[in-house]
């Protein structure tokens, strides 16, 4: 046998191999997935598999679960990335291998149009019909210049302001919605009202300045494009001014914490900022993040009102290997029962007009929000949305500014040497 | 004789025959990109239209560009803050490892190497959060000595240290390893003389082992010098939020700008062109440090 050298060796050996290999493990991907359970590697040759490349939580999971249900021979992979890179991922995959389904976000939606001849135009199978169900300037983001269909809606996102009622107790504010609500008619007075927080608790009220920031910029029919696309306008806007120059006051009471990240989503826990802007579809995000605050995060009015933050379509890749199959599943999981549906069980805020007077949406309350009245509170909200034209080079001068801001709340620039670099660095970007 | 005898020919052709899977390989995978970001580089192209001819609009309109010069400061102090430490702790632990008594040795080289082979995304998520401003590890250290804590990603030259931290974190063990290889092929009898001439063991490092070493030594200064000029994992993930390299490019590097420019911005000639300017400076250091490192003196 071997002597006692030799295994001491082979066992060191050994002991070493399962270190390095336990480091080499892949990691689970982070797609959410075929409720069916197996690992879909099936014997069924029938069987299509259908991929689908999204951003964040669509909360489809059911849904798709409940169409493979009714479509055995038809399997739904997700692949969800980060916002950027999935955009990134997705537009330099049309040329090549594409997915199936795709999810682009209203941001994104000037870019793709832009190619919109590598989607297919879902008019083909039938979309066309569909469009009077939808919000007229959320149906137009997925039409190109020549009438092509190339996506149909998701969801829109209504903005209203999620707080933490409990820490408004300790901090002396009132936390009935209502009350909270008439507490901010305008910026200055939500300003105003975080000031009193910050005094009263010291901690911070805001989790950053962005949060003013992706709020009002989106409050009005112009953001960095004029209204009919033509031209730049992120620096004559005076709204765009505007949403600065608030943001900027908002800097003592910002925590500066940025957005999605690990700090991000414990602040929802351990109360290192008392309010959110939620849309409906951060109210998921919020659950996800925070189970036990059930009841302590409650939802109110957003001061000046109005402003759509996110929504996507979803869209088919002209190079796609099932594009029938993944119209028809588009079809089915955007239809205004679905949407409803999604709604219940999700919170994504339907595009379908006909939900808007739908007495089970209106009468919706949100358990976790403190039976917070969402489902009437974001229609509302839908009435005063004033469709917003959102250009190519959208996120290149969002992150500008963005970053802008972040400079001021670490104080490496004053507000004005922060507002002039962004400027600069955009006019040398986009123009 | 005039002509190559035919076992001499044959030998050649077999010769050229066993080479050229790489050859090949490399002609299309290695070559021929290079060629085509050369070519690219003097085209303004995105992916809504064809690429079209500029010249040397690209090259001109980077020498302006101020990201470009802030991510060439950043790189080349983040080279100098982590392969500095790196090269001499590598021949510190190379020296320890060779010339001390300690159990276990096998054990202690196969550690050495461990982090060189985890993966570059996950230390840097991790190194992140160590490093956290508000709920990071380091951080309360310090606040447990008495100090302030910094805020190690916001900052110009604490995101660099932090970035060094992590390469040298990972490097230092392979190029310690190559160090030993070439110590242990020192001739014993070297040292033994110089112990009877009365030398410190200090004076034998200096005197000896590295003079010995010094075709090694230059291996890994130019390898070192290559790998650190194009750094680029640990910056993108340290900002989580796009490629800028943090809220005022502190920490951009030219690698992490190229990309930027070639897959955010869509800007592919650009970021060829940028991406011939790294290559050029890559270059030109190498052989800078090539030179330096050759002044050592022979063995």
């Amino acid at each position: 046998m071997f002597s006692k050298k030799k295994w001491l060796a082979v066992s060191a050996a050994a002991a070493s191999a399962a270190l390095v290999l336990s480091g080499c493990a892949g990691t689970e991907s982070e797609s959410s997935s075929n409720a069916g359970g197996s690992s879909g590697s099936s014997s069924d040759s029938n069987q299509k598999v259908l991929q689908f490349w999204a951003f964040g939580d669509m909360g489809l999971a059911e849904l798709i679960a409940e169409y493979e249900a009714a479509n055995p021979d038809i399997k739904i992979e997700m692949k969800v990335s980060d916002f950027d890179p999935h955009h990134q991922g997705l537009l330099t995959s049309l040329d090549s291998t594409t997915p199936d389904i795709a999810a682009i976000e209203v941001g994104y939606s000037s870019l793709f149009k832009a190619v919109s001849q590598k989607f297919v135009d879902l008019a083909e199978y039938g979309a066309a019909d569909m469009e009077g169900d939808y919000l007229d300037w959320r149906w137009a983001h997925g039409v190109d210049l020549d009438g092509r269909i190339f996506g149909i809606p998701t969801d829109v996102g209504p903005m209203a302001v999620c707080y933490r009622s409990d820490l408004f107790a300790e901090a002396g504010l009132p936390t009935d919605r209502d009350e909270v609500s008439a507490l901010w008619p305008t910026w200055e007075d939500f300003i105003e009202v975080g000031g009193q927080y910050v005094s009263a608790t010291g901690n911070s009220f805001l989790s950053s300045t962005g949060y003013v920031w992706n709020a009002v910029k989106n409050q009005s029919d112009e953001k960095f494009y004029s209204a009919d696309g033509s031209s730049l306008v992120y620096d004559t806007n005076p709204q765009i001014k505007r949403a600065w120059d608030l943001s900027v006051a908002a800097t003592p009471i910002a925590a500066n914490i940025g957005d999605w990240t690990a700090d991000w989503n414990a602040g929802m826990n351990n109360g290192a900022y008392a309010v959110l802007t939620c849309p409906a579809w951060m109210m998921g995000y919020i659950q996800g993040q925070a189970p036990d605050l059930a009841g302590a995060w409650d939802v109110a009015a957003m001061p000046e009102g109005g402003g759509n933050w996110g929504g996507s379509q979803l869209v088919v890749p002209a190079r796609a290997k099932y594009p029938a199959e993944a119209a028809d599943f588009i079809k089915w999981v955007l239809s205004a029962d679905k949407q409803l549906e999604l709604f219940k069980a999700k919170g994504q805020f339907p595009s379908t007009v006909a939900a808007y007077s739908d007495p089970e949406l209106l009468g919706f309350e949100s358990e976790y929000f403190n039976n917070a009245p969402i489902g009437s509170i974001y229609a509302e909200g839908v009435n005063t949305l004033l469709p917003l034209y959102e250009g190519p080079k959208e996120r290149v001068i969002d992150t500008e500014f963005g970053s802008a801001l972040g400079r001021v709340a670490n104080g490496e620039q004053t507000p004005q040497e922060a507002y002039d670099s962004a400027i600069e660095a955009i006019k040398r970007d986009v123009g | 004789m005039a002509n190559k005898s035919r076992l001499k020919r044959a030998e050649e052709r077999t010769g050229y025959l066993y080479t050229s899977p790489f050859f090949l390989v490399f002609a299309v995978f290695g070559l021929f990109p290079i060629i085509y970001t050369v070519w690219v580089a003097f085209h303004q192209w995105d992916p809504f239209g064809e690429p079209t001819w500029i010249g040397l609009d690209n090259f001109v309109a980077l020498a302006d560009d101020p990201r470009l010069w802030i991510a060439i400061r950043n790189t080349f102090s983040i080279w100098i803050l982590s392969t500095v430490p790196q090269l001499v702790l590598a021949l510190f632990l190379a020296w320890m490892l060779s010339h001390s008594r300690i159990r276990g040795n096998t054990f202690w080289r196969s550690l050495i190497l461990v982090p060189n082979i985890t993966s570059v995304v996950a230390v840097a998520v991790v190194f992140g959060q160590l490093f956290g401003r508000d709920y990071g590890m380091v951080n309360w250290l310090l606040t447990v000595f008495g100090f302030s804590p910094i805020d190690w990603v916001n900052g110009t030259l604490s995101s660099h240290i932090l970035i060094s931290i992590m390469v040298i974190w990972r490097w230092t063990g392979y190029n310690a390893l190559i160090y030993l290889a070439a110590m242990q092929a020192v001739p014993e009898e070297l040292y033994e003389a110089a112990e009877v001439d009365g030398a410190s063991k200090f004076r034998q490092f200096i005197s000896i082992t590295i003079p010995q070493i010094r075709p090694t030594l230059i291996f890994t200064v130019i390898v070192s010098t290559i790998g650190g000029l194009q750094i680029f994992a640990e910056p993108l993930i340290l900002d989580g939020q796009g490629y800028g390299g943090g809220v005022s490019r502190q920490f951009s590097t030219v690698t992490l700008f190229m990309f930027e420019q070639g897959f955010s911005r869509f800007e592919y000639g650009y970021a060829s062109a940028i991406a011939i300017v790294l290559a050029t400076i890559v270059v030109a250091f190498s052989i800078f440090n090539f030179l330096v490192v050759r002044r050592i003196q022979k063995a």
